[in-house]
């Protein structure tokens, strides 16, 4: 592994060295073409450390504007996207579940500087902001050229499919203008905000050569990334990589699409376990919204992982109560078996909904626990739960008691519960 | 249903059980947390059984539910290994550590101060402050 490590950047300034070398022959191939000379492009690092600015200067044909492009080309990640608003065209709601894993797991369009008050405008429009049009005010359309030829899938979602669990029937595959408009809704649906997406950073003096300051953040997958600059569709340039590395113990989390230091959700689990335990709730309660607050891990992938963590501890409390006979099969089963057909259903439901009514559902539930907390502290209920407790207690070391002489079905042990 | 616990026989309606464990599964596996605190009061106010029998069979239920909810989370692409591998350990050893703190804490304090702290959560999510 270290030898790979001390490799890798040696290797990318190589590429780096030989992509920027035949740059001048391509000039002079696009301009005999008859087409505009291609911009050239020059990056200052070729690695960075967990994000970093990276400085891009070139030159391009005087008098046009300049877009970068930048992707990450290592590492993909998964995006869908649930299309159940109404078609302006067919009055008709079209129920289709987009679902993609080759989206780039970094993406960023930088515009030039100028354009600056169109994006102010943008995000003016708060959550409803569409990438397409924002592309399109820009006039940095034909800059958007990497997501646009990603496989996606669509799938007819129908009421049957849902409570079957489906993702319903795979339609056929889309032809490449309507790939190109799925893809913009995928990747606002994957990166959220309209920040992570595009930017106005690129300086461009009136004599063609641009400049421009990018920031990676930290957080984004490693790999190379590769930028382009972007004149128009058939005047671009030859693509420049940087390395992004990250280090123990910030790891690649690949179904996230994000680098993490894991000590974070490691003590977050820890704290809000201890404190579930505390107050008599399993932690998920409050472990998933602050995840989903916190990082930017989408909402799937928190539900995902945060409910088998919670396995084993009730695998052991249900073996402990199992132990002292405390358990009723009949009754836990009869409603487990309710319980299993609305847990087949559920993981299905989580990829329709969008991060934000994720967070607003959640919002509710949590308050709907808060009141039944309260009415817990309530002095009827304190009274109540004392007798329960006291009967708790009773059972509880009878049980241990027939448990140790191994007795069963007497008069003061039960039998055993089937 | 008859339900037979320890000797006492129970009156156990199964009807209101299995719908509202459907729609708190439904809930829990889409948000992905367990559901004991909505499935004891269900068992207990809406079917009238008494907390000793709820206790664990209630446990045993969501197990049902966890578990499956997993398998198809697992299968629609939703499981991280990595944010698994560093969550896990740390759930259980909070889940030892926390018993042992809970024997020196008064319970009522701790849903007090639960309670407080979902509130302020809850209204986070719903973004009022």
């Amino acid at each position: 592994m270290k030898r790979k490590f001390g490799l890798l950047p040696l290797l990318a300034s190589i590429l780096t060295f030989f992509l920027l070398v035949p740059l001048d022959q391509g000039l002079a191939e696009t301009s005999a073409a008859g087409g505009q000379a291609a911009p050239t492009i020059s990056i200052d690092k070729t690695s960075l450390n967990n994000g970093g600015l990276i400085r891009v200067t070139g030159q391009a044909p005087a008098g046009r504007p300049v877009f970068l492009e930048v992707w990450a080309t290592d590492k993909n990640v998964r995006a869908n996207f649930f299309d159940n608003k109404k078609n302006k065209d067919t009055g008709k709601i079209p129920y289709v579940f987009y679902l993609t894993t080759e989206m780039p797991a970094y993406y960023k369009i930088f515009a030039p500087k100028e354009l600056q008050p169109k994006l102010d405008e943008a995000r003016k429009e708060g959550k409803k902001w569409s990438y397409a049009k924002v592309l399109k005010d820009l006039g940095a359309e034909d800059a958007y050229s990497v997501p646009a030829a990603i496989g996606i899938d669509r799938y007819q979602a129908t009421l049957m499919a849902g409570i079957v669990g489906s993702r319903g029937e795979k339609m056929a595959a889309m032809e490449a203008g309507e790939n190109r408009k799925r893809s913009m809704q995928l990747l606002k649906s994957r990166f959220r905000s309209l920040d992570k997406v595009v930017g106005a950073e690129v300086s461009v003096a009136p004599d063609g050569a641009y400049s421009a300051e990018i920031k990676i953040r930290d957080g984004l997958a490693p790999g190379v990334y590769r930028i382009v600059a972007v004149v128009d569709k058939n005047t671009k340039s030859a693509p420049a990589e940087f390395e992004n590395k990250i280090a123990f113990p910030t790891m690649y989390l690949a179904n996230a699409g994000t680098s993490l230091n894991l000590l974070w959700p490691f003590l977050l689990t820890l704290a809000i376990s201890i404190f579930g335990v505390l107050m008599g709730a399993g932690g998920g309660f409050i472990l998933n919204p602050i995840l989903v607050s916190l990082f930017p891990l989408p909402h799937t992938v928190v539900a995902g992982t945060v409910m088998p963590t919670v396995l084993f501890s009730q695998g052991s409390g249900i073996y402990n109560y199992s132990k002292i006979k405390f358990i009723n099969w009949k009754l836990g089963v009869g409603i487990g078996c309710a319980m299993m057909l609305g847990g087949f259903i559920g993981p299905k439901l989580t990829e329709l909904i969008t991060l934000d009514q994720f967070k607003f559902a959640f919002g509710w539930i949590l308050l709907v626990l808060a009141g039944l907390m309260f009415w817990q502290t309530t002095p009827g209920y304190l009274e109540k739960n004392k007798k329960e407790q006291a009967i708790l207690k009773e059972f509880k070391k009878r049980a241990e008691e027939c448990a140790k002489r191994g007795e069963s079905g007497t008069a003061t042990c039960p039998t055993d519960q089937k | 249903m008859k339900v037979e616990f320890w000797g006492h026989e129970f009156e156990a309606n199964m009807v209101v059980g299995c719908v509202g464990g459907f729609l708190i599964a439904i809930m829990s596996s889409m948000f992905g947390f367990g559901g004991g605190p909505f499935m004891v009061p269900l068992m207990t106010v809406a079917m009238g059984m008494p907390m000793y029998i709820v206790v664990g069979s209630s446990l045993l239920a969501i197990f049902f539910n966890t578990g499956i909810a997993s398998i198809r989370h697992f299968q629609f692409g939703n499981f991280d290994l990595l944010l698994f591998a560093c969550m896990f350990p740390a759930a259980l050893l909070g889940g030892y550590l926390g018993p042992q703190i809970a024997k020196r804490v008064s319970p009522l304090v701790v849903k007090r101060v639960a309670c407080a702290g979902l509130v302020l959560l809850g209204l986070n999510l719903l973004g009022l402050y």
